[in-house]
């Protein structure tokens, strides 16, 4: 599966919850389907943006259908140095429903942060220290979707 | 443009501080063995308001107030302090800076507290504030019976320091 990466602005050029709020702007448009979950999660993400465990380990999104978009945060010096060059996604996956994410956490904080999250299915966090071992969508009918080759883009 | 950059200084610090603060009393929260759930909750004004307050030149001091409900006038039974000194750099040159040390030292001072105790976070402001949706006015609890400890500065960014103490029972 292609992946998709983009780094968001965050303290001090944003506060945390402003943050989370670039970030859900990021992956989905105002009134899209999707995007009541991601404002749901507010308090908590914010929380983790203030650890900055956003700026160790990347937020992950895995939509329906398209490539896996991973989200992180930059603080202090390099925040104000990566708000100018924030670039929309040309597709945001979390329009639809049915998108699932992934969120670092450290893990002084994670059994507080997963029952917090027990009330948010499909949205789920995971030691900031481990790789990114997502649970792919189940298997459904084919979509018409497209992705971004990167490495193929790479190639000579 | 120097003034567009003076501002940026002083937006930046303000954010810088006032979420650095807000993660700071919900490390005490944690370390003092108390539930995080309530700060987690209402994260999003208690950092709106902390942050419009700093910019704005407002806020006097952010209160963590740590309580018993099961006394008669749930009476104090510990308190942190972050006090807020706008001219702690009066030739501040933008740098932004957390000690954790600083807060790990208070929590480790003050000890942790019976887990049925409660807490509320207090925003000490001048007069003429901006309204902040989510904040009320209140007052705080008595802190007769109890001594102040001042540890020191935590965090710091532009011009801005805040200062952090906490109170333990007087003979304790």
């Amino acid at each position: 599966m292609s992946v998709v990466s983009r780094t968001v602005a965050a303290i001090p050029v944003r506060t945390s919850v402003a943050t989370w709020q670039a970030i859900t702007d990021l992956l989905a448009p105002a009134n899209s389907a999707g995007r009541g979950r991601l404002e749901a999660v507010t308090n908590i993400a914010a929380v983790l943006i203030t650890a900055e465990y956003t700026r160790q380990a990347p937020v992950v999104v895995i939509p329906t259908s398209g490539p896996r978009v991973r989200i992180r945060t930059a603080h202090g010096t390099d925040a104000a140095e990566t708000q100018a060059g924030e670039i929309p996604l040309a597709v945001r996956p979390c329009a639809a429903s049915g998108w699932t994410m992934s969120l670092p956490c450290g893990i002084d904080d994670i059994e507080e942060i997963r029952a917090a999250l027990d009330r948010h299915p499909g949205i789920e966090v995971r030691d900031v220290t481990d790789g990114v071992t997502v649970d792919e969508p189940a298997e459904g009918p084919a979509t018409e979707g497209w992705s971004i080759d990167y490495e193929e883009m790479e190639r000579p | 443009m120097s003034t567009a950059v003076y501002v940026n200084t002083a937006t930046y610090a303000a954010t810088h501080v006032a979420t650095n603060m807000l993660g700071s009393i919900r490390s005490i929260v944690k370390g003092s063995g108390l539930d995080p759930g309530r700060i987690r909750e209402s994260w999003d004004i208690l950092e709106n308001g902390i942050a419009t307050w700093l910019a704005s030149r407002h806020l006097k001091a952010v209160t963590l107030e740590v309580y018993d409900p099961r006394t008669s006038a749930d009476d104090l039974v510990g308190r942190f302090d972050f006090t807020i000194d706008y001219g702690y750099y009066p030739d501040g040159d933008g740098d932004l800076w957390l000690d954790p040390d600083t807060v790990a030292y208070a929590i480790r001072k003050n000890g942790a507290f019976p887990a049925r105790c409660e807490y509320r976070i207090v925003a000490d402001t001048a007069p003429g504030r901006p309204d902040v949706r989510g904040w009320a006015t209140t007052t705080y609890r008595s802190t007769a019976g109890f001594t102040r400890h001042v540890v020191g500065t935590a965090i710091g960014g532009g011009s801005l320091g805040a200062g952090l103490a906490y109170y333990s029972r007087s003979g304790t």
